[in-house]
């Protein structure tokens, strides 16, 4: 008993250090600052931004591409982690499933920023029509966002109990809330059994669904005849390039986290090392995608794609294309390879490059296409045949990553990152087994 | 001890609930706001008004002196779904390149009629030239009015739709501005109301009556244009209606549009009326971007025997601009 | 004596220095309109003028819209009023005659008119004479070994004589602008007749062709129009697919591939996910 009060002290929420209030303070404020820059948008319209008729989308849909490949983390780390059996991830699971949750989230409303009349929302519902991809798209967030939070609640539950418990004295409006939503879980039979049966479904529907998701992202492009878009590659591309994004999140959020809170005796160096060699897998599928994208086109050399390939490797795009292809995948590759770069911090560090590529990458995939179309640019304003992010466009983009980061904090500060419940099941296996042994 | 940090826990519960709600709630009634807002600032003028003259220049004249008119109606009313279009009608155009010198009649007229006050023209000839060595030409380029239109397949919630006289038309009173459409389509012909048209209203008004429609029909694009929707070439229902050709078909000085129902297989450019098919076969028609099977309602003639030097038209080329802007 | 001289002088004086003011104050130089007019009979038809009226100003042309005019018919010299009209917003105006037996021709048979405008604020009076002859044209459809043929002859009624020697268009009517066929110049011979070979094929609703046979602004007729309609055309066939279900139909025509099997995984995941609600309502109970 001893070791489980330990495990609960350990796990269990604390209050906001003056860290934490001003991180979130921090991320407040910048929400705020986006939010004014939105009215301004909403008022003006989006002439604000420095989107035109050519690049007709820019940071906006790349963030909220962005947004959608991150919430795959949540697929992969518990579903499929769960279904093949890697027992290494149950300190990891919620994170990934907060991350996931609060990603796309901010993607659905990523999305309405980018609707020039968002008033006529429902339109969306009330006339919608099949045969649209964005109608998919409209269909498939919401499906993903329900499962993603069903896939964070149910495991939850007991933990829930646990904490409702543990507040009792020291906070009691706090317990209050934690009983409610532990929905009087008790651990009986019955319970368990429920439980057990739900995230047995949930793991297995959120794959298939957590894969249509990224289909849906990667068809809103190539089914446009656009050069660079227009790919048959494109859809498994996409799923390759989330599983990146989502476990390079994961990585650097956990890193945080663990140090913030302390949990080095439960995220372990073990830990880093198997997310490590995931990465190391996902940048390995990714890099063969990206061969099969920028690589073969080269190879016939037809002359649209030729324009295009032209602008990313030696033209106005490569320092960026480089930047991604180079720090985002290769270098994270050969880094990993080394038990040294599996270490906590520097997986820190290539966590982050990953994730910061992997944010660059949705851009350098859906302005550059944009800006070579089938017909000349002619009769337009010198600067429409240029595009880069007005003030605005920055302000409510970063907004939105704030949110992000505000949702994963603030679920953070009041859920156990770490399951406990479970923690303590593996724990008293362990120490059943070992005594068995002995 | 306790107590205190219970209750500055408490406090911070409380706060936090508080700003979630207020922002909650506030986030609900945002768009609305805006909405309104952005209407009212429309209407927030000055003393003085622009209006636009039937010429097309643009003047300011002080608010107190305009009145609006109420002009009778005298074009024929409508007699079909504006959905599902004109019966027993195909519309198509034909281009003849041999004949277009860059003139930039059409899109004036095109400008004017639709009360253009954007950059971007419906209507752009372009300058092209596919390859080194050969010919340089004109390519007068309208909506092309796919009969497989990319644009309609890829619209959420059915604003821009085909009809059955072959006219892809936009409502833009359901448009929600997610610019699908203008990534669908590749000819890159539509145009998108970043901010406010800033058109005039009253001549949009009586616009709008003698033609015998509300604002805003698909019929009469750019009547108005509206904030945040896309716009496009219409083929000028509006004229069709009445008999008359397209006002690019009758502005041209050099005959170069040739329009028509391709059912009737007869095409005018008002001066020759001709066989459409008889025409295609004759002088070699062909389409745009033919492979990429959008099956469009315009078809060009290929530029021979050119009756004009394709340098004549350089003169009048501006690569950054086919909107005229009033000084 | 000097006295009256002066009194003149004066009045002289006031009465240019008046003039050359009022010659200044007139800011307003009114402006010529131009009247154009065009008989039109139609046989078994209307019988109308086809008026516009149209101006320079500034160097540009304009219609003269909803200007008020007057017609009168000349006999013997004399101007009868015969009716008004005003010009529409585009400076047209069709003024419909109702029958010719009812109207008083010269000597010549010829029919005179005038329309006159009486001048406004803006522009300056202006009139138009309208003179013709009144003739028929006789068409109808000829087939001859499965070939048709439209034969037509013109008649210049008052003298029932056939006009010769005189170009006759043949078209078909079209949405915009009608479509010749025939030879490009096609005279009356000396019975006053010709006779165009309708080719082929010539698409029309139905089958129907609505071909026309026209004098054209003849200086002694005006213009006369004969309308035959045959059904030797080709019928026109829908070939458009709004009827079809396809990917650019509106949302009542999406294709059942689409209905079929995106709904279904729609409702089986929604299905699980109410399943997996009820679930959570159920842990609660339990």
């Amino acid at each position: 008993m001893k070791n489980y009060d330990k495990l609960l002290n350990d796990l269990a929420p604390k209050k906001f250090g003056k860290r934490g209030v001003l991180w979130t303070s921090f991320l407040i404020i910048i929400i705020i600052i986006g939010l004014i820059a939105y009215i301004d948008q909403l008022i003006k319209g989006q002439e604000v931004t420095n989107m035109r008729d050519y690049a007709l989308w820019g940071i906006y849909i790349s963030n909220f591409v962005f947004f959608v490949a991150t919430s795959f983390v949540g697929s992969v780390t518990v579903a499929i982690l769960r279904l093949t059996n890697n027992s290494w991830r149950t300190p990891l699971v919620r994170i990934a499933e907060i991350i996931s949750l609060a990603a796309i989230v901010m993607a659905g409303i990523t999305i309405m920023i980018d609707m020039a009349r968002p008033d006529r929302l429902l339109n969306l519902f009330i006339h919608a029509r099949l045969q649209s991809p964005i109608t998919w798209d409209v269909i498939i967030i919401p499906t993903y966002i329900v499962l993603s939070f069903l896939l964070l609640y149910f495991p939850l539950l007991p933990d829930l109990a646990i904490l409702k418990k543990y507040f009792k004295e020291k906070s009691p409006t706090l317990s209050k809330w934690y009983g409610i939503f532990s929905l009087n879980w008790t651990g009986s039979k019955a319970q368990k059994i429920i439980q057990e049966k739900s995230i047995k479904i949930i793991a297995l529907m959120i794959i298939p669904v957590g894969i249509i998701l990224q289909t849906i992202d990667a068809w809103l492009f190539s089914t446009t005849y656009r050069i660079g878009w227009d790919s048959t590659n494109f859809a498994p591309y996409f799923i390759s390039g989330a599983f990146v994004a989502g476990v390079g999140a994961l990585i650097t959020v956990i890193y945080i986290v663990r140090r913030v809170k302390k949990l080095e005796n439960y995220i372990t160096d073990f830990h880093f090392d198997k997310l490590g060699k995931l990465l190391t897998l996902a940048c390995l599928i990714y890099l063969y995608f990206n061969i099969n994208e920028y690589l073969i086109p080269a190879f016939t050399a037809k002359k649209g794609e030729m324009v295009h390939l032209d602008t990313l490797f030696t033209g106005h795009y490569a320092p960026l294309f480089w930047f991604v292809t180079i720090g985002g995948l290769i270098f994270p590759i050969i880094a990993l390879l080394f038990k040294k770069g599996r270490k906590p911090l520097p997986m820190f560090f290539i966590g982050l490059i990953v994730v910061i590529a992997s944010w660059w990458k949705r851009y350098v995939i859906v302005t550059p296409t944009l800006l070579h179309p089938f017909l000349p640019i002619q009769g337009v304003p010198e600067s429409w045949h240029h595009y880069f992010p007005s003030l605005h466009e920055w302000l409510i983009t970063i907004a939105t990553l704030a949110m992000a980061l505000l949702i994963i904090t603030i679920l953070v500060r009041y859920l156990p990152i770490i399951p406990i419940q479970r923690t303590a099941d593996e724990q008293e296996l362990l120490k059943n087994n070992k005594n068995t042994k002995s | 001890m306790k107590n205190n940090n219970t209750d500055s826990r408490r406090k911070f519960l409380d706060k936090g609930l508080k700003f979630g709600l207020i922002t909650a709630i506030s986030g609900i009634g945002l768009t609305k706001l805006a909405s309104k807002l952005s209407a009212q600032t429309a209407k927030n003028s000055d003393d003085k008004m622009e209006l636009m003259t039937t010429d097309g220049t643009i003047i300011q004249v002080d608010s107190s002196e305009v009145m609006e008119m109420d002009l009778p109606s005298k074009e024929a009313p409508l007699n079909h779904d504006i959905r599902e279009g004109i019966p027993n009608r195909k519309f198509v155009m034909v281009v003849d390149l041999a004949k277009c010198k860059n003139a930039l009649k059409c899109q004036t007229a095109c400008n004017k009629h639709h009360y253009i006050t954007g950059d971007n023209a419906w209507l752009k000839v372009y300058k092209m030239q596919e390859s080194k060595e050969t010919a340089p030409y004109w390519m007068p380029t309208t909506c092309q009015h796919c009969d497989q239109p990319a644009c309609v397949t890829v619209c959420p919630v059915d604003a821009t739709f085909k009809r059955r006289d072959g006219l892809v038309l936009i409502d833009n009173t359901r448009c929600i501005g997610c610019r699908f459409c203008m990534a669908a389509c590749p000819y890159s012909t539509r145009v998108f109301n970043w901010g406010e048209p800033n058109q005039d209203e009253v001549t949009l008004n009586m616009d709008a009556v003698n033609h015998q429609h509300e604002m805003s029909s698909p019929e009469h694009a750019g009547i108005p244009s509206i904030k945040g929707t896309v716009d496009k070439c219409d083929f000028c229902p509006h004229s069709i209606q009445n008999g008359e050709l397209p006002h690019c078909v009758t502005a041209c000085p050099n005959g170069v549009f040739y329009f028509g129902d391709k059912y009737e297989d007869t095409v005018t450019n008002g001066e020759e009326t001709l066989r459409f098919s008889k025409l295609l076969k004759d002088k070699a028609g062909y389409r745009i971007m033919e492979g990429l099977g959008t099956e469009p309602s315009v078809y060009y003639l290929p530029p021979v025997d050119r009756l004009v030097n394709f340098e004549d038209g350089l003169e009048q080329y501006n690569e950054f601009q086919s909107v005229e802007k009033p000084e | 004596m000097k006295n009256q001289i002066n009194i003149r002088h004066f009045f002289l004086v006031l009465l240019s220095v008046f003039c050359i003011t009022t010659s200044f104050a007139q800011k307003k130089k009114k402006d010529k309109v131009r009247l154009k007019a065009q008989y039109v009979k139609i046989m078994d038809g209307e019988i109308y003028f086809d008026i516009s009226a149209g101006a320079r100003v500034n160097r540009k042309n304009i219609d003269v819209a909803n200007i008020d005019l007057t017609i009168f018919n000349k006999i013997n010299g004399k101007k009868v009023k015969f009716g008004k009209t005003t010009t529409n917003m585009h400076g047209k105006s069709k003024f419909i005659l109702k029958s010719l037996s009812k109207i008083e021709a010269d000597s010549t048979n010829t029919y005179n008119f005038v329309i006159s405008f009486k001048g406004n604020e803006s522009f300056k009076k202006a009139s138009k004479s309208i003179s013709f002859k009144d003739a028929n044209i006789e068409a109808k459809l000829v087939t001859k070994d499965s070939i048709n043929y439209i034969t037509a002859t013109l008649i210049d009624k008052e003298k029932n004589s056939p006009i010769s020697d005189v170009i006759l268009t043949t078209q078909i009517q079209r949405l915009f602008k009608p479509l010749k066929i025939g030879d490009e110049f096609n005279n009356t011979d000396k019975n006053g007749t010709i006779s165009v070979l309708i080719e082929e094929g010539i698409p029309g609703v139905d089958g129907n062709l609505a071909i026309e046979v026209v004098l054209i602004d003849s200086d002694v007729y005006g213009t006369v129009k004969a309308i035959v309609n045959a059904p030797i055309g080709k019928p026109i066939v829908d070939e458009s697919t709004f009827d079809q279900r396809t990917m650019w139909s509106p949302r009542n025509k999406t294709p059942l591939f689409l209905l079929i099997f995106p709904n279904l995984l729609i409702i089986s995941v929604w299905g699980l996910i109410i399943y997996l609600i009820l679930n959570l309502v159920k842990l609660k109970k339990s």
